[in-house]
């Protein structure tokens, strides 16, 4: 996709350009705020990544401003102030997702991607299907193969989470976020063992699984695997 | 109080003189008279005595002297009244009675103090004066004493009452701020009364105090939010130029080396993100809202559940108890105290209870594994500080002083004592009004 780069930290912006670009993603580097908000202006990009403190214009205001004109297009904002509620504030002025520096280049490449797909699918559809797994949020109930699977709520979430963003790599963190809305580690490995449990209600005797490890990043929900 | 007695103790010290005084220089006016009445009897004959003595004696009430002579056989000479006979006093001895006046229609009685004298040949006279007065003047001294008591000890206490109940305001106000203060509304000023009395001079000194507190928690925030954001920058460079070398190492021994690195980086992220969060706790500028303890300790517990033995963890947990706090850190020392309970606890059960308890919200979680001896728990809450026997499981020694922050920032105590056997960590947080009402 095409990604805005908005970082005033050159070696920083280099690096995450380099990866991102690695990654197949067309990157543009801004390193400061009035040409941020110019180029986000003027070009058509699929997200924006905007550090949060920036000369001249800041982070947040840039996307005060780009949510004023009316555009939608995918925010993520990077910052070295990580605070609950810093966070809180990065959202409210109209921002998708927030990361704390330092971050793992894969946890920004999965966030990315999962907002440009949010974008593109709307969130409000309430049958989710992958393979013969199926979801109907409005009636809380989950089918494999027409059979009923029973969760607990908690459970339920999560796979409606995991199933919102199929064929994506989650992160640990982001489901942390999505699913608990926690902002700290939990240190032990409390998501893996839930993600063992829903994978043990839902691909235990099934020849093709659904829910796979990406190692070194987090988990996938798909059925080509 | 203390006054009241103070004053009784001094006029009645001033009444006791006083009629002490009245009485002696009374009794000394009398022996003085009598004295030289007796001197009189000798240097002059018989009869002339007699009248003179007649004489003093006609208007009595004038001037408040009293006489009565008799011959050697008592027969009465000369005098106003007659008591002589019914007194039994001893020569030179003193003698108090009442006497009868008529003083045009009114009967009144007087007391007299009188003396009575050997004259020689047998001769006895008595002088006395009228001393009821002096009786009037002690009641009267009494009487203004007795009021002066009441006055004063009515003032005192209506004085102590008012003064109270502005050094009572003044506390309450002082204490009430300071509570607010505390969890974090540095901001906060107390109102001047503008009389200019002691207590308002307190309120501004502590508004200066408060001002000094803000202006240095509010210097040492900005410090600690540039630091931290310049650390978590230079931190964010080194990790992309590890991240890097990674990606494009070919040996597998540079791979390896490179993939330490960032290892070591991460850890040293996650330090650096558990000091500030204890820093953001103790610095109590975290904003605080209406929090259910209840449920997030629910859903926490819950959150672990999988990660226990079955039936390891268990709650008791009281519903839709709510204080002022910050959810997520709430949360986080929670999750703090659960990892330490499954890890420390070795598989021992773990109970987390949340319930009432006199205007608090009590949370506890509890252990059965081998516990804090007393002389490390203080130490368990310092940064770093890790017990002995603990090196070999993972940690930062961040853990339970995050939560002794969080405990802090929410006006709670942190509490840990013998569950014998185990560990019991105790967080007392004040419900709000509403809750606790």
């Amino acid at each position: 996709m095409k990604i805005l780069l908005v970082e005033d930290d050159r070696r920083a912006s280099e690096y995450l350009a380099k990866g991102l670009r690695e990654l197949g993603h067309v990157i543009e580097q801004v390193f400061d705020g009035d040409g941020g908000l110019k180029a986000a202006e003027t070009g058509s990009y699929d997200v924006l990544i905007l550090d949060r403190m920036l000369p001249r214009l800041d982070g947040l205001e840039i996307v005060k401003r780009l949510r004023a004109t009316g555009s939608g297009v995918p925010i993520l904002i990077l910052s070295a102030l990580d605070e609950v509620d810093e966070r809180i504030q990065g959202l409210r002025a109209g921002g998708d997702d927030y990361l704390a520096k330092p971050y793992h280049l894969e946890e920004l490449a999965a966030r990315l991607d999962a907002l440009a797909r949010r974008q593109r699918e709307s969130g409000s559809i309430s049958k989710l299907l992958i393979a013969d797994l199926e979801l109907d949020a409005r009636a809380r109930r989950v089918t494999r193969a027409g059979r009923k699977i029973d969760l607990t709520a908690r459970e339920f979430q999560l796979l409606e989470f995991l199933m919102r963003h199929a064929g994506q790599v989650v992160t640990r963190t982001m489901i942390l976020e999505g699913v608990w809305d926690y902002h700290f580690d939990p240190k032990t490995n409390v998501i893996d063992v839930h993600i063992s449990r829903l994978r043990q209600a839902i691909d235990k005797g099934f020849e093709r699984q659904l829910l796979h490890t990406v190692r070194g990043a987090g988990y996938t929900l798909t059925e080509d695997a | 109080m203390l006054l009241a007695v103070a004053m009784v103790a001094v006029l009645g010290g001033v009444y006791f003189v006083t009629s002490r005084i009245i009485a002696t220089e009374g009794d000394q006016l009398i022996a003085l008279e009598a004295q030289g009445l007796a001197e009189d009897y000798r240097d002059r004959d018989l009869d002339a005595f007699v009248t003179a003595i007649a004489d003093r004696a006609e208007d009595p009430w004038v001037r408040g002297g009293v006489y009565e002579l008799r011959g050697p056989r008592g027969d009465f000479l000369a005098g106003n009244v007659v008591v002589l006979p019914e007194l039994a006093v001893q020569p030179g001895g003193w003698a108090e009675f009442e006497v009868a006046v008529t003083r045009g229609d009114a009967n009144a009685s007087r007391r007299i103090r009188a003396r009575v004298v050997e004259l020689g040949g047998g001769f006895r006279l008595l002088v006395g004066h009228d001393v009821q007065d002096r009786g009037a003047f002690r009641a009267v001294m009494l009487r203004s004493i007795a009021w002066a008591v009441v006055v004063t000890v009515l003032f005192g206490l209506f004085s102590g009452w008012w003064l109270g109940r502005r050094i009572a305001r003044a506390a309450h106000a002082i204490g009430d701020s300071a509570g607010r203060i505390a969890s974090g509304s540095l901001g906060e000023r107390l109102a001047l009364t503008g009389s200019g009395d002691e207590i308002d001079t307190l309120v501004s000194r502590f508004n200066d105090l408060l001002a000094r507190v803000e202006s240095l928690t509010t210097t040492l925030r900005a410090v600690l939010d540039s630091t931290a954001h310049d650390l978590r920058g230079h931190l964010n460079r080194i990790r992309g130029a590890a991240q890097d070398a990674r990606r494009t190492a070919v040996d597998p021994e540079q791979a390896a080396a490179t993939e330490a690195v960032l290892a070591e980086i991460d850890r040293l992220g996650t330090t650096l993100q558990g000091l500030l969060r204890i820093a953001l706790a103790e610095s109590g500028t975290a904003p605080l809202e209406d929090v259910n303890l209840s449920a997030v300790a629910t859903e926490l517990a819950d959150f672990y559940q999988p990660v226990a033995e079955p039936g390891q963890l268990t709650v008791a947990i009281e519903p839709g108890l709510v204080v002022r706090g910050h959810r997520q850190l709430l949360a986080q020392a929670l999750a703090n105290l659960l990892d330490n309970a499954l890890k420390y606890g070795r598989g021992t059960p773990i109970l987390v209870t949340v319930r009432r308890d006199a205007g608090l919200a009590r949370l506890e979680v509890r252990d059965a594994g081998p516990g804090i001896p007393v002389e490390y728990r203080e130490l368990a809450t310092q940064r770093f500080r890790r017990l002995p026997g603990s090196s070999g499981l993972p940690g930062s020694g961040l853990g339970l002083s995050l939560v002794a922050a969080v405990a802090r920032l929410h006006q709670a105590r942190l509490e840990m004592s013998d569950a014998g056997p185990g560990l019991r960590v105790v967080l007392g947080i004040p419900l709000t009004r509403a809750a606790s009402a």
